[in-house]
């Protein structure tokens, strides 16, 4: 199989937001940056087609006193926060610089000449996101790192990290459109890969890919850096999110509406008619709305936006198209929905994977030259644009002093790599990644899902261990394409191995993970739960956030 | 099944071929009228739809992804 050899100082893995705006910072820092995306960066990640709210603290707008508007942030949080309020205090004392930045590339991050703020905020209280036109994001920012130098290589997917001495050195990765093997030498790397939406079945399981994130984040960051060493954190802690069914976007606070039911009484307390500031937050305080009223026998639930005044309508529907909804918005046009006329329903969506990839505020991993940022560690677009240009700092800072990555110990994990590749390739018969994926979706729904306990953590696990075992032993990959979807399944299945280890660890009932045989929450285990892997063995730990 | 491309109106310039993250379009031909090889990997963010310098893409929504409304007139049982 041919091989390529890219050699850079900071590798970028993921052209995301938090990837391009480590690129971009980096490169201007003087290192030389590449980054290589497993599908287009013009349309990758989740910031694809657009956004709409940037959590911010603006000083003319929110006064002098930072701290105050992060004390109210924390206050009101809409469910429990599982990361450091350190990183928190980071991301705004930076994330104001940022939204300056942005809009002197051409971002438009004022809407008719002010700051807007609108949305994600309850009534009453301080205003959290500032309303933004993100359509043309990814354009913009691919443009900022064309201008410092940054090489952007599509099509090209990592698949593991390399390593010496404890430190990153590289990554192997695959051309999705050819049979090929990239080798990247580095000596430093950014994971921007995003979260892991497709290890559970989604809204429309027959249609894996119809996930808000959109079917290709799927946690090869993090399962990249579980294997070369890395600490991540809260797996077991799934999530969920609400939107409108079937079609699944984004874009909660958008909707200026009032979630009701068919008789069209108000499901939450916060708003009674349609409010372009504040939206419906009970979509925001309770996400599993839709799902109780159904079980409850009160369903459905809708989005209603009937009332809404000509202006606020149109105001709507410009913030819809730079959310990155404007598919949503075609859909309605050809189905004749019309807003003011038919209320749209709503849903909790289903579970999905949680955790993150442990990093701190410099945005620095637990293995030395490794960063993250974006999902992949925490966020919004405000900590993924944030933190990434802090990678993108630090990791410029690290790769200053530093003499060109060793590569000697390299060698036969490459060729053990390029092995597991021409075994996918060239096998005939055995399970494709879809029917991987759906084994594993269904074994984590059933044995890791809404209600778990040991006995059931204990078969799921056992079960899990055999799909991935008999993937190793008979996956096939048809094409180059299929060979990157076939990489993404086996991430996923590590990574789900790795959901049953720490939720049998979590003793407890916490959010989203309910166990019955530990009905109550302990307080004591209120702290980031940590699992890495040392001399090929699962090491956990629990530390204070 | 989502997308479709009007071979009438696409110039077989190859742009949604190119920015396509999912890769639906994988093995299309250059100078050639786009195939749509992996149609069940569409996310239906509407990029190619929205670049396509002609219109001659559009997206078909799948049945089980149609949007569920409340209708504005009453629904007849009989």
């Amino acid at each position: 199989m041919e091989e390529e050899l890219i050699k850079t100082d900071v590798l970028c893995i993921g052209g995301g937001i938090a990837g391009l705006m480590a690129a971009i910072r980096a490169a201007e820092l003087g290192a030389k940056v590449v980054v290589i995306e497993k599908g287009h960066a013009q349309y990758s990640g989740c910031g694809r087609m657009g956004n709409d709210h940037f959590e911010t603290y603006i000083p003319e707008v929110h006064g002098p006193d930072r701290e105050a508007w992060i004390e109210e942030l924390l206050r009101t949080a809409k469910g429990e926060i599982l990361i450091s309020q350190n990183l928190l205090r980071a991301q705004f004392l930076r994330a104001y610089d940022i939204v300056r930045l942005w809009d002197s590339w051409g971002i438009p991050m004022k809407y008719k000449g002010s700051w807007e703020f609108a949305g994600h905020s309850f009534p009453g209280r301080p205003m959290t996101h500032v309303k933004y036109e993100g359509r043309f994001q990814k354009q913009i920012l691919l443009k900022q790192a064309a201008d410092r130098g940054v090489e952007v290589r599509n099509r090209v997917m990592a698949f593991e990290l390399l390593t010496e001495g404890g430190q990153v050195t590289g990554a192997i990765g695959i051309s999705t459109r050819e049979d090929k093997i990239v080798v990247c030498q580095a000596k430093a790397v950014m994971l921007g890969t995003g979260k892991c939406s497709r290890l559970y079945p989604g809204l429309t399981p027959g249609w894996m890919f119809n996930d808000p994130h959109g079917g290709v984040q799927t946690g090869d960051g993090r399962a990249m850096a579980f294997r070369a060493g890395a600490e991540l954190q809260n797996l077991e802690m799934p999530q969920r999110h609400i939107g409108p069914k079937y079609f699944t976007k984004f874009g909660q606070a958008t909707w200026i509406g009032v979630v009701r039911d068919w008789e069209g009484k108000p499901a939450g307390t916060f708003v009674s008619k349609p409010d372009r500031k504040y939206g419906d937050m009970i979509c925001e305080v309770n996400k599993l709305a839709p799902e109780q009223y159904l079980k409850a026998g009160k369903g459905p639930l809708y989005m209603d936006c009937r009332g809404i005044s000509a202006e606020d309508y149109a105001y709507m529907l410009h913030w819809t198209a730079h959310e990155g909804n404007i598919s949503l918005l075609d859909h309605m046009r050809d189905e004749g929905i019309d807003l003011r006329k038919h209320p749209i329903e709503f849903a909790t969506y289903p579970l999905r994977g949680g955790g993150l990839i442990t990093a701190n505020e410099k945005a620095e991993t637990s293995l030395r030259g490794l960063y993250a940022a974006g999902d992949e560690a925490f966020g919004d677009i405000s900590a993924a644009a944030t933190f990434g240009y802090i990678a993108g700092e630090n990791a410029a800072a690290y790769v200053g002093d530093l003499p060109e990555s060793c590569f000697s110990a390299a060698g036969p994990l490459i060729e053990q790599q390029k092995q597991m590749i021409d075994r996918l390739r060239g096998r005939t018969d055995g399970p494709d990644w879809e029917e991987t994926q759906i084994a594993l979706q269904q074994t984590m729904l059933d044995y890791a899902g809404h209600t778990r306990n040991e006995s059931l953590l204990l078969q799921g696990l056992s079960h899990l261990r055999r799909i991935k075992q008999k993937a190793h032993a008979a996956l096939i990959a048809r094409n180059p394409h299929e060979l990157g979807r076939s990489l993404e399944v086996l991430n996923m299945l590590d990574l789900g191995e790795l959901t049953f280890i720490m939720a049998l660890d979590r003793k407890e009932t916490r959010g989203l993970h309910v166990r019955p045989d530990y009905p109550f929450t302990n307080p004591t285990l209120n702290q980031a739960h940590i699992v890495s892997r040392r001399n090929n063995k699962i090491h956990s730990q629990w530390r204070p956030y | 099944m989502p997308p479709i491309i009007d071979p009438n109106k696409c110039i077989r310039c190859g742009k949604c071929v190119e920015i396509c993250t999912e890769d639906v379009y994988y093995g299309s031909q250059a100078g050639e009228v786009p195939v749509i090889t992996y149609p069940k990997e569409c996310s239906h963010f509407a990029g190619c739809v929205h670049i396509c310098p002609v219109k001659a893409v559009t997206l078909r929504i799948p049945l089980p992804m149609l949007l569920v409304y409340k209708p504005a007139e009453e629904v007849k049982v009989t």
